[in-house]
């Protein structure tokens, strides 16, 4: 990887980081977080930092397919990566099925984990298009919502894959 | 058109669902203006010290730093809910009194440089002695934490109806259980933040906020400001729960960066400093003593509480009155006696979470009663039905109930649960329990002293009468004000829904309403809307009736089209009629506005409480007990609500299982624990353990047929009632399967464990004896 | 929160990775997965001034089988490439089963085997079933590999014997004669929840009698513990049902918990009771490694 070095002595380095299918070529410092990066410099802010911790899966987003917390992997290991963020799930216009059906469902009220959690519901549909309940239920575990008791979250899920 | 309504009563999708599925919503952290600037707040490091001193010099030295402020550069008026406690300070001068009290703030170019500027603020400090337990802080000789506030008692309150020491005199069987309740926290997933825009005389300030009413009113108060010179915007907003129903600092502080630095100035909380900031709710210690007579009528009831405030009132006084007042509403008895002292300690502040202080209560009461109905050799249910309020009726503390259908409730939770096959037969180490509940749908007196209606709405039909857009000051914080207040602007015009547009909780261009608190925005809002709406509509018809040579009498809208009742063949779109009205006359517009009628006593206190109308609710939970471990396992969980008329079914179930769920994580999991300094211990997601989707029970949602007529439609409220049953509905099915009863909460796994282990042991004393 | 500064580097080989801890001494600290690292560095509870990325040592990630040696974890194997694993689930189940309850999926996406080991958290879910196996590590310097009995690494909590110029390269699990292992895991709560109580076992059982033990607790001690009398103890008897409480109840009096706000040390010796009677049952009844 490249590297500037600034005038404090601070090095930045060049990183070219895939989202959405886009390449971005952007210069950051080491202690850039992918959350930051992903929010500040290409604001796509749908990725959400609820506790910059890794507990709450609000800044999930699919690294090489998988999801993974944002908040907790920097910028310049992100380097090379393929990202998929919320921003990245609609095809143009048209919702993902996992998308209408937390919609079709009440499976949404603040809004706040509802990025993450569909994350992690497309990376679980990718991998098992026909997960049990049980399943659904382990895949979001990592994703906290404080207003659905998950019901209609789960619900949205099943529904989306049963289609 | 056969049924009744076109638009309410059905599971529209939430009008703001695509924005949020598509990551388009924007909550306030996700704003970028020009020239932002970022700021955060320092906050002490001690429970309780006096401030020396405040050297900001090597901070503002610091490349990228625009201003640092303190004490000194702040007005210095105190805030707080109501003048009598006015005890809260921008930032504090002479001490701070708990672990994540406000001391200064740094504006900066980016977040790092404002880690770093906090870093070289040098506060000196003298540690003063600190108390964190109420019934410490209120002996003499106990740290003084406020000057003002003798014993550190923050309220005090004494209330007394009908003859209590009577009804216990003449008592068939008397009763007294102690319980403890627990700080818990709302924990919203987003964190909060406020922009302040200081531009000449005005104020701008998004925030994440439940009520932007509220806001403006402080907000302008503390710097002198014209309400109009204040505009207060909430953007989408990640949940509050009660948490963000009072400005945090971040809009005072940042408004005063904001007016030194001529920039916008983006403010935000992490999680941790989310948790010192708290309002969450109090922990209550509370006894209670009621007598019944010989078929378990309740006679009377004895609550003498005690709650941990922190070293703030916040909305703490409500919060105390709250906790008395509800508790004669869900059952009916005349003779009530209500003793509580809020007591200052050094711990973060508590306020209004999800239920106010009525969750705690209820949960000792019922507990209590479940206790009282072993006594009696009764079912828990026999003793509920006995008890429970019934419509038309008035409580001793002079709140009138209209509908009121917990029987129905009880009735049929104890159907659907399979009650009558599971009590007393379930194998060893299951139980099964009920809760019951009751709460307001709106408050009766506004949240801080005025005159102004509690609500209000404009609806304007665009011009070529295609869309109807509503305004309105009512505030979604993420249960679907937005998606409902829609509905009803529509069924009231006779317009379809899905052509509905809202612009909401903007001081600036929506009128006037509280906001997102007491639960009060379907009702009360959607009564300011219905009359909006029905202002368009006689308007619409009115010329329609021109334009159609039909009596107005005979004409009806409904679903976007004009129609004469007696001949529904003469119809005409709305959009049409509309349209015509603009080129004639105008913009179409129907307002509307509510005030609830005068309601309660005249005892002092005595408005907390009161409300148009009351939800009722019963909850039925099964357990499954690990007796080796004390692991709990919530099996299913059953509701069954009176909330009236159900606008949308999708979201009021939704609400529901939330409630559920928050009240499930505060009966077994949920608690903010403090060390021997007043420093949280588990300020993350990690250790505050809120349930994961793989906790959660199966959960069934149900209705009783119901009508309010205090509401528009007879509605009432759903999103707090569901949670006050929760925690007594979970203790009793606990307390079912392992026949002892765990006084406090949460009732964490290693104190079932405990009590389980004590049990076996007196047991084995007994077979030795 | 904030992610302090630091040197970042990305060496091509094990080797350069070494020279520069070597180079740079204390003040560098590895960066595997950095789930738990990046966590600490938020805190405030290290500030390392130089971080040294494992990102380019892909080699590290394999998980293989060795005639002769057993099976090689890389120490930058995921914890969910654990899981998923096809030579892991047909061999070692029980370490699958570790691996799929630690933390959350998210984390377990990028949090390493070489990072739970050697940030040595008494109430780490991994070091309980490889001690439980045997397993041993391998740990390249500059001077050099040397191979440790894992149960040998560890010193209390957050120390190891790892020297400052030091990587785990990759876990061995030697091929085993037991019939059983498993491991179970307490938490507060099924997911996201560190372990009160974690308790490793693989039991090498002949018809009813056990022939061999050995039993791990975690998060009961400074470090991952061995029960040598309660090993002992099941060691060449038939199992019934009072000898396995008998063995519970002589685990739980040779661990040394502490109280937390997780549980008291009270409950903890209970649980370690409770749950090396469970894992005990599990790992004879279910048979499988």
């Amino acid at each position: 990887m490249e590297a500037l070095v600034d005038n404090s002595g601070v090095k930045r380095y060049l990183v070219t980081i895939n989202v959405n299918g886009d390449d971005y070529t952007r210069i950051v410092k080491a202690n850039t977080l992918l959350v930051n990066f992903i929010r500040d410099e290409l604001d796509l802010t749908g990725t959400k930092k609820g506790c910059e911790l890794g507990d709450c899966g609000s800044c999930t987003v699919l690294m090489d397919g998988k999801p993974v917390n944002s908040c907790i992997v920097l910028a310049v290991e992100a380097d090379g990566h393929k990202f998929t963020t919320v921003e990245g799930v609609a095809q143009n216009e048209n919702l993902d099925r996992l998308q209408e059906s937390f919609v079709d469902n009440a499976a949404v009220q603040c809004g706040y984990c509802t990025p993450g959690m569909i994350m992690s519901a497309k990376a679980l549909l990718t991998r098992n298009p026909q997960p049990t309940e049980e399943e659904v239920r382990e895949a979001i575990s990592g994703n906290l919502c404080r207003c659905t008791g998950y019901v209609n979250i789960v619900k949205a899920i099943l529904a989306a894959a049963s289609e | 058109m056969g049924e009744k309504y076109a638009v309410i009563g059905k599971s529209v999708p939430k009008i703001d669902g695509r924005a949020k599925v598509t990551g388009q919503a924007k909550y306030t952290g996700d704003l970028k203006l020009p020239n932002l600037l970022v700021g955060k707040i320092l906050t002490s490091p001690h429970a309780h010290a006096r401030i020396i001193s405040i050297d900001t010099t090597e901070a503002e030295k610091l490349p990228g730093v625009k201003a640092v402020i303190t004490h000194k550069d702040v007005p210095t008026l105190k805030y707080g809910i109501s003048p009598a406690r006015w005890d809260e300070s921008i930032f504090c001068s002479d001490k701070v009194r708990f672990v994540g009290d406000k001391v200064a703030a740094v504006a900066a170019l980016d977040d790092e440089t404002v880690y770093k500027a906090l870093k070289l603020i040098k506060v000196d400090y003298e540690v003063l002695p600190a108390v964190f337990d109420p019934e410490e802080a209120i002996k003499e000789g106990a740290p003084q934490i406020h000057d003002e506030y003798a014993r550190n008692i923050n309220t005090e309150i004494h209330q007394n109806f009908g003859d209590v020491d009577k009804a216990f005199a003449e008592a068939h069987h008397l009763r007294t259980d102690r319980f403890v309740g627990n700080r818990t926290y709302q924990c919203p997933i987003e964190p909060h933040s406020a922009i302040s825009i200081w531009e000449g005389g005005k104020l701008t300030v998004y925030s994440s906020t439940q009520s932007p009413h509220y806001f403006q009113h402080y907000i302008a108060r503390e710097f002198g400001l014209k309400m109009g010179d204040v505009r207060v915007i909430k953007t989408y907003v990640g949940g509050g729960f009660g948490g963000k129903l009072e400005p945090t600092g971040l809009e005072f502080a940042g408004a005063v960066l904001s007016k030194i630095t001529g920039r916008p100035v983006k403010m935000f909380y992490d999680r941790h400093e989310m948790f010192a900031h708290n309002r969450g709710r109090h922990k209550q210690i509370m006894e209670i003593t009621t007598s019944v007579d010989k078929n378990g009528k309740i006679t009377g009831v004895y609550a003498n509480f005690m709650m941990d405030g922190g070293a703030y009132t916040s909305l703490g006084i409500a919060t105390a009155y709250y906790a008395g007042a509800m508790l004669p509403l869900t059952y009916d008895f005349v003779n009530f006696k209500f003793d509580m002292i809020r007591a200052y300690t050094n711990l973060p502040a508590c306020g209004a979470q999800r239920g106010h202080g009525a969750p705690q209560p209820r949960y000792a009461f019922e507990c209590h009663l479940d206790n009282v109905a072993a006594d009696l050799g009764m079912d828990p249910i026999e003793l509920r039905l006995v008890n429970a309020r019934q419509p038309n009726t008035v409580t001793p503390n002079d709140f009138a109930v209209n509908s009121c259908e917990l029987t129905e409730c009880i009735t049929k939770a104890k159907e659907i649960s399979g009650w009558e096959q599971k009590k007393g037969n379930l194998p060893s180490g299951k139980g099964i329990g009920i809760g019951v509940g009751s709460f307001v749908s709106g408050a009766g007196y506004p949240i801080y002293r005025t005159n102004l209606p509690h609500a209000s709405a404009i609806i304007k039909v665009h011009e070529d009468g295609t869309a109807a857009t509503l305004y309105t000051g009512a505030t979604d914080i993420g249960q679907g004000s937005d998606t409902v207040l829609c509905q009803m602007a529509a069924e009231a015009m006779g317009f379809r829904y899905e052509n509905m547009k809202i612009v909401a909780a903007d001081t600036e261009t929506t009128p006037h309403d509280f906001g997102a608190y007491a639960s009060r925005q379907t009702l009360m809002s959607g009564s300011a809307v219905k009359q909006a709406g029905e202002e368009v509509k006689g308007q619409m018809l009115e010329l329609a009736s021109e334009m159609m040579e039909v009596e107005v009498s005979d004409l009806d809208c409904r679903d976007s089209i004009v129609f004469s009742l007696s001949d529904p063949e003469k119809a005409m779109p709305f959009g049409e009629v509309a349209r015509e009205f603009f080129v004639r006359k105008g913009p179409l517009v129907g307002k509307g506005s509510y005030a609830p009628p005068k309601l309660g006593g005249t005892f002092k206190g005595a408005a907390v409480g009161t409300s148009p109308a009351y939800s009722f609710a019963a909850q039925i939970s099964e357990v499954e007990i690990d007796e080796e471990t004390g692991e709990i396992d919530v099996k299913d969980v059953w509701d069954v609500h009176d909330c009236g008329m159900v606008i949308n079914p999708g979201l009021l179930h939704a609400q529901v299982h939330g409630a559920l769920y928050m009240g499930m994580g505060e009966s077994i999991w949920e608690q903010v624990l403090f060390d021997d300094k007043g420093k949280i211990l588990n300020p993350n997601l990690g250790e505050y353990r809120m349930p994961t989707a793989m906790d959660m029970p199966r959960i069934t949602s149900e209705l009783v047929e119901s009508y309010e007529p205090a509401g528009p439609w007879g509605v009432k409220e759903v999103g707090e009632g569901a949670t006050i049953p929760t925690m007594g509905c979970y203790a009793n099915a606990i307390y079912d399967a392992m026949g002892i009863r765990v006084n406090s909460l949460p009732l964490s796994y290693e104190k079932v464990w405990r009590a389980l282990k004590e049990k076996k042991e007196k047991e084995k004393e007994k077979e030795k004896a | 929160m904030y992610l302090p500064d630091f040197e970042y580097h990305m060496p091509a080989t094990i080797q350069e990775a070494c020279a520069l801890l070597a180079e740079k001494g204390q003040v560098a600290k590895v960066l595997a997965g950095g789930t738990d690292l990046l966590n600490k560095m938020k805190h405030g509870l290290v500030a390392p001034a130089v971080l040294i990325s494992l990102k380019q040592l892909e080699q590290l990630s394999n998980i293989e089988y060795e005639e002769g040696k057993g099976v090689l974890i890389g120490a930058r194997a995921t914890h969910n490439a654990i899981c998923n694993s096809k030579l892991m689930q047909e061999k070692y189940l029980s370490i699958c089963e570790a691996a799929h309850h630690m933390a959350n999926n998210q984390i377990r996406n990028v949090g390493t085997i070489g990072g739970n080991i050697s940030n040595a958290v008494p109430s780490a879910d991994l070091p309980p079933i490889l001690m439980a196996l045997d397993a041993s590590i391998t740990l390249v310097g500059t001077k050099g590999e040397r191979v440790m009995a894992l149960e040998e690494f560890f010193v209390g909590p957050g120390k190891t014997l790892l020297a400052p110029d030091e990587i785990i390269s990759q876990i061995v699990i030697p091929d085993q004669s037991c019939t059983g292992s498993t491991y179970i895991k307490f938490g507060l709560r099924r997911s996201g929840a560190l372990a009160v109580v974690g308790v490793a076992v693989a039991v090498t059982m002949d018809g009813n009698v056990c022939k061999d033990a050995r039993i791990v607790l975690g998060a009961v001690a400074p470090v991952p513990m061995r029960a040598p009398k309660a090993e002992a103890m099941i060691i060449g008897k038939a199992i019934s049902d009072d000898l396995l409480e008998e063995v519970g109840v002589c685990a739980s009096t040779e661990c040394k918990p502490i109280d937390d706000i997780r549980g008291s040390a009270e409950y903890r010796r209970d649980m370690v009771r409770v749950f090396t009677k469970r894992a005990l049952r599990k790992a004879i009844n279910e048979g499988h490694v």
